[in-house]
């Protein structure tokens, strides 16, 4: 129990931090109340994490893009996609309700 | 100063005059009805929309050393450079997990520096200024190596070559120094906001010719990629193996898979850990354009990208490989190929595009530095009912002396001296992950625990960094080390050793039931948004 290694601890965390926008009158949290959300969320974050550590799917030269080895091609590619990645991200946590409005009620 | 280039020098001049205008009147722009609050000259008076916050934390974070120093790391051993690219992908996802959270609690309770924020969670000044210490400690290097990269274009500018002097050789870099000391002390952070979108326009144009030109020149990116292949293949007369790598190797012998990895996922961590990235982050307005940055900032990674092939280019023209080569110094690459390439009025523009790139950096840097200062060890040991008219004017007088130590640091010292504290910053910076980001979700560990931990990463990454030697020197040869038969960065075995550290003493300390300390936040704060900044904390805490 004691070794949590940073990689599984992101997980949980990132749920506890939607269960923390519960206010204490409401019966369930918005994790548990959107449960496909949550967990799109959080296989997007770690997926866009691990397709960048994960050095061994990218670190080849072939297939050339144009003149770009795949290696380089990718890299570049990736960048964009975790734009894309994160905005879907920050949409869904609205979904689970702002933090904001948490505040005002 | 006989074999300077007019025009590249007149425009340097031009641009460099343009900006320090801007740094002065940086100090009306958006101006509060009381800018003797730390809020105001540390922090922009917490009011940065999505775009500024932008270019603010961009042009943070992509520094003109990074702008020198991946190219030549690239150039000198080829695809392990990358990892900067890799880890400037990745960091973004990893820190949109902790950052607005630390946003909105120190929006919530107006916590100025990363160390206030430890302080308040867990009631121990001990901690915060362990913290703080951290901080300025990785930072002054940093701030020096801003320096590093000013000389390198310099250098290759033909500008402190003519005399043997150090005091006059540098005049350049003194003079921009000093000037860059003064608006900093004027106007704040407010200063290099501003300046970041002269840097960044700079950048972005010399950057984007480069990449669709310097190709057309050289038969094309076949050609340069070709041409790096083969060298980086090739077996060096020296060491027997090969130069370098030109993709990461999975092979047992000369592995750089797993280094590549641990390099970037460690960096990535650290990246946000650093007090000016956090200043960079607290100075915004609303707890959306946090995140809102952290979709638009992969795109600022792109630059880096193309800026780290630029090493590759360098690699595939003979008259750059060549200079490089009798310079003995591979951060003359980038400066270097420019020249080659470029008419000089362009040249002109890329070379204040990095000569200004370092001064944004260089800026928040030592605003964030004195910020730690006098909110964690002045204030926090010295004068706890200090005004926020005394804490404002402590800092910005901190703020010149952080920034001539690091002059004294570039000038005095050997430039290899910074290099190393700069990577051995990386490896302390990471050891305050489990007090920070930990701290951010979690109460559960103690206070003792987590500064024992972070006295043990500190002291292991320090010992580990200084014994790894290559075919060239004894100490300081990288910042990676072999453990377990992996070759691993160290700053992220250290950080691993912090954990279990306080992992294991916390459950011995709560056993003992040691005090914990009063912890000041609640949960709902870590999601708070407030729409207005707090008002000015009372002096006393």
């Amino acid at each position: 129990v004691a070794y949590v290694t940073p990689c599984r601890a992101m997980t949980p965390e990132r749920k506890a931090e939607k269960t923390m926008t519960q206010s204490a009158d409401r019966p369930k949290s918005p994790v548990a109340a959107h449960p496909i959300t949550s967990a799109a969320i959080a296989i997007l974050v770690i997926a866009t994490i691990f397709f960048t550590v994960y050095v061994p799917i990218y670190a080849r030269i072939t297939p050339k893009v144009g003149d770009f080895p795949f290696f380089y091609f990718y890299l570049l590619i990736f960048m964009p996609i975790t734009s894309v990645a994160l905005w879907i991200v920050v949409q869904l946590q609205k979904r689970l309700g702002t933090p904001s409005s948490e505040e005002q009620s | 100063m006989s074999n300077v280039n007019t025009t590249t020098f007149t425009i340097v001049v031009a641009l460099f005059v343009i900006v320090t205008g801007a740094g002065f009147a940086a100090a009306r722009w958006r101006r509060a009805s009381d800018m003797m609050h730390l809020d105001e000259w540390g922090l922009g008076g917490r009011s940065f929309g999505t775009f500024i916050t932008w270019f603010l934390l961009g042009g943070d974070l992509y520094t003109a050393y990074t702008f020198i120093a991946v190219p030549a790391l690239v150039f000198g051993s080829g695809s392990i450079g990358f990892y900067a690219v890799s880890y400037t992908i990745m960091v973004f996802p990893i820190v949109l997990i902790f950052l607005p959270r630390l946003w909105s609690v120190s929006r919530v309770h107006g916590y100025v520096t990363p160390a206030d924020f430890i302080r308040g969670r867990y009631g121990s000044r001990g901690l915060a200024l362990a913290s703080a210490f951290t901080g300025i400690l990785a930072l002054m290097p940093y701030i020096a190596l801003q320096l590093v990269g000013i000389k390198a274009v310099l250098t290759v500018m033909g500008v402190n070559s003519s005399s043997t002097n150090t005091y006059v050789k540098d005049l350049p870099l003194f003079i921009a120094f000093v000037v860059l000391a003064i608006f900093t002390y004027v106007s704040g952070l407010r200063a290099p906001a501003l300046i970041a979108f002269i840097k960044d326009t700079l950048i972005y144009l010399f950057v984007i010719v480069a990449v669709f030109y310097i190709p057309t020149r050289m038969g094309g990116w076949s050609h340069i990629f070709g041409t790096a292949q083969t060298h980086f293949n090739s077996i060096s007369p020296t060491t027997h193996k090969p130069i370098g790598t030109f993709v990461p190797t999975s092979k047992s012998i000369g592995s750089t898979q797993f280094d590549f990895a641990s390099l970037a996922l460690g960096s990535a961590v650290a990246l946000f850990l650093y007090p000016h990235a956090i200043t960079g982050t607290l100075a915004a307005r609303r707890r959306s354009v946090v995140k809102r940055n952290m979709i638009y900032l992969p795109l600022y990674s792109v630059l880096l990208a193309l800026i780290a092939l630029f090493g590759y280019m360098a690699v595939a023209d003979p008259v750059t490989a060549a200079n490089v080569k009798k310079a003995n110094n591979a951060q003359l690459a980038v400066p270097y190929l420019f020249q080659h390439m470029f008419p000089s009025w362009f040249t002109g523009i890329a070379f204040a595009g990095i000569i200004i790139g370092a001064l944004v950096p260089a800026a928040i840097m030592s605003i964030a530095a004195a910020n730690l200062f006098t909110r964690n060890i002045f204030k926090e040991f010295f004068k706890q009912d200090a005004s926020p008219r005394l804490q404002t004017q402590m800092s910005q007088w901190a703020s010149l002396v952080v920034k001539l130590g690091a002059l004294l640091f570039a000038v005095e010292l050997p430039q290899t001296f910074s290099i190393n504290l700069q990577l051995l910053g990386g490896v302390w910076i990471l050891q305050l992950a489990p007090m920070l980001i930990g701290g951010l979700f979690t109460r559960w560990f103690h206070r003792w625990a987590l500064l024992t931990g972070w006295f043990t990463g500190m002291i292991y990454g320090t010992i580990c960094a200084y014994n790894v030697k290559n075919a060239t020197t004894s100490h300081w040869a990288a910042s990676s080390d072999i453990v377990f038969g992996h070759t691993i960065y160290i700053g992220l075995s250290a950080v691993v050793l912090n954990l279990v550290v306080a992992v294991v003493l916390t459950v011995v300390l709560k056993a003992a039931r040691v005090p914990e300390g009063a912890d000041e936040t609640l949960p709902h704060q870590y999601t708070a948004d407030p729409e207005e900044a707090p008002a000015p904390v009372p002096a006393t805490v």
